[in-house]
């Protein structure tokens, strides 16, 4: 089946390794992802903290192009692409007005009504299908992450449709049950990361990263498993500071939900990670597969 | 802190809360004070006590000094614990940032200084190219912190903000996190288009 994709601009930039993963782990469930062209960025959180006209606007306008394609369904990895083009998807059906003000500047005109899902929500279903049932499972042993969803999967600055349970999502855990891995049950898989504010309050940010870190290893899990670039990006890159600060002796990989499921359908090391330009350290290969990779 | 008391003045709260409720699009009228956003809030154990709830309060009873300058409007993360937990859907994530706005169309510096920089280094990095390129934006984030150090003539900060940066950058280029490629969007001349429509708008 063809699904319209939207990657989004960290997705051809630091967080390019989840875009590789992604086409990858949808492709073996036999979904070809075509990517939008010329998709445009989506201003993120930052054009509503300036402008709310064009933080409707801006994905307005990759719904748009998204709706020319025919195809039914838009899949959205990121979590505050997803975000954005939610909410901006419903203030066009509900003021219809706005919609023709923006429609009246936009090649690809919107209607606001395709079906925008994010990774998470595909993979949730797919796992249900033939397809998943048929692919020869890997065992992954020993292996106890936290699922952590940070903000943008569940709770939105609009009322939208919301795919999971807003204070307890389960839909990593879910699908990481069907390729065999048990998720640890934990308080703080939706707490704030800080998001960009490590960039402009590093202290507050660290101290909300801290809280995250010590529920994960108080409660025995060994790696993090995230569907957001902001979060992995955070919650990978700041974590020796905010370690340090609090006093945290541990230290917890933080992987793509993609790289589990991959490594679960048989993926080797070279076609999950392939080239030098991707990320993430700390995976043990040889001792989560034996010798096999 | 001692202040004066505060003098409720009717007319001038309805103005301000009226204002408020357009830019934001809720309700701030049907808040009672039941307190689940404060217990949720990811923030406001550093607020100064200033909890969801008495945001909200601050703004119906007109208290636009505090309402614009309190550490809650400023260290909101728009995370929406509050929004998901109002019994009455109040989103005051939204409060704090039409808030934030405001304090900023009057005049009043953000209490976290890069706070506008950064978002307006990647508002207009977006508009510009159609897409984000990080080390471009980062960069464009970086040049106007430094504009407005230069501005007040503080050149030891001018001088940390490289170190600070570039000790970041460089982490990230080891960790394989930076990339050079350059991208952008054909479409910008719609965006464009878009964002000249949209100016002296106050909201969508």
């Amino acid at each position: 089946m063809d699904l319209a994709y939207y990657p989004g601009c960290s997705l051809y930039q630091s967080a390019k390794l989840y875009n590789h993963q992604i086409k990858l782990v949808l492709g073996m469930l036999d979904l070809k992802l075509k990517e939008l062209e010329d998709w445009s960025c989506c201003g993120a959180t930052s054009a509503g903290k300036i402008n709310d006209f064009m933080a409707v606007a801006l994905p307005a306008r990759n719904i748009g192009i998204a709706e020319s394609t025919g195809l039914s369904e838009l899949v959205i990895p990121c979590s505050a692409c997803y975000s954005r083009t939610m909410v901006a998807q419903k203030q066009l059906q509900d003021f219809p007005l706005l919609k023709n003000e923006i429609n009246f500047e936009l090649s690809k005109k919107t209607t606001g009504n395709i079906k925008v899902s994010s990774a998470l929500d595909v993979l949730r279903r797919e796992i249900k299908g033939s397809r998943f049932k048929s692919i020869p499972l890997q065992k992954l042993e020993g292996y106890s992450p936290a699922c952590y969803y940070g903000c943008m999967n569940t709770r939105f600055p609009y009322d939208v449709p919301i795919s999971d349970n807003v204070e307890n999502p389960q839909a990593m855990e879910t699908v990481l049950e069907a390729t065999g891995v048990k998720a640890v049950d934990w308080n703080y898989k939706t707490l704030c990361c800080g998001a960009s504010s490590v960039i402009y309050n590093p202290e507050g940010a660290l101290d909300l990263m801290a809280k995250i870190m010590r529920d994960a290893v108080s409660r025995d899990a060994d790696c993090f498993v995230v569907n957001c670039p902001m979060c992995q990006m955070n919650m990978e890159s700041q974590q020796d500071n905010f370690c340090e600060k609090h006093d945290i002796k541990e230290r917890l990989p933080v992987y793509f939900i993609t790289e589990l499921i991959g490594m679960a359908f048989g993926l080797s090391k070279e076609e999950l990670q392939p080239g030098d330009d991707l990320f993430i350290n700390g995976m043990d290969w040889t001792d989560l597969c034996g010798d096999s990779v | 802190m001692a202040s004066e008391p505060f003098e409720y003045t009717p007319q001038a709260a309805d103005v301000f809360t009226q204002e408020v409720m357009a830019r934001s699009g809720q309700n701030l009228t049907a808040c009672y004070q039941c307190k689940r956003c404060a217990s949720g809030c990811p923030v406001a154990e550093d607020t100064d006590m200033v909890t969801p709830n008495r945001l909200i309060r601050m703004v119906v009873l007109g208290d636009i000094e505090n309402a614009l300058t309190n550490k809650l409007t400023w260290k909101c993360l728009f995370c929406h614990t509050c929004g998901t937990r109002c019994p009455n859907n109040i989103k005051t994530g939204r409060i704090a940032d039409t808030l934030k706005k405001m304090a900023l169309d009057a005049g009043i510096d953000p209490q976290q200084p890069e706070y506008k920089n950064f978002h307006r280094a990647f508002f207009n990095y977006s508009l510009r190219w159609g897409r984000i390129n990080e080390i471009g934006m980062m960069g464009e984030f970086q040049l106007r912190n430094m504009w407005d150090h230069l501005k007040k003539g503080n050149y030891v900060a001018i001088l940390s903000e490289i170190m600070s940066k570039s000790t970041l950058a460089w982490k990230m280029f080891k960790q394989k996190r930076l990339h050079l490629s350059f991208h952008s969007s054909k479409g910008r001349d719609e965006i464009s288009r878009l964002y000249k429509k949209s100016s002296g708008r106050k909201w969508i």
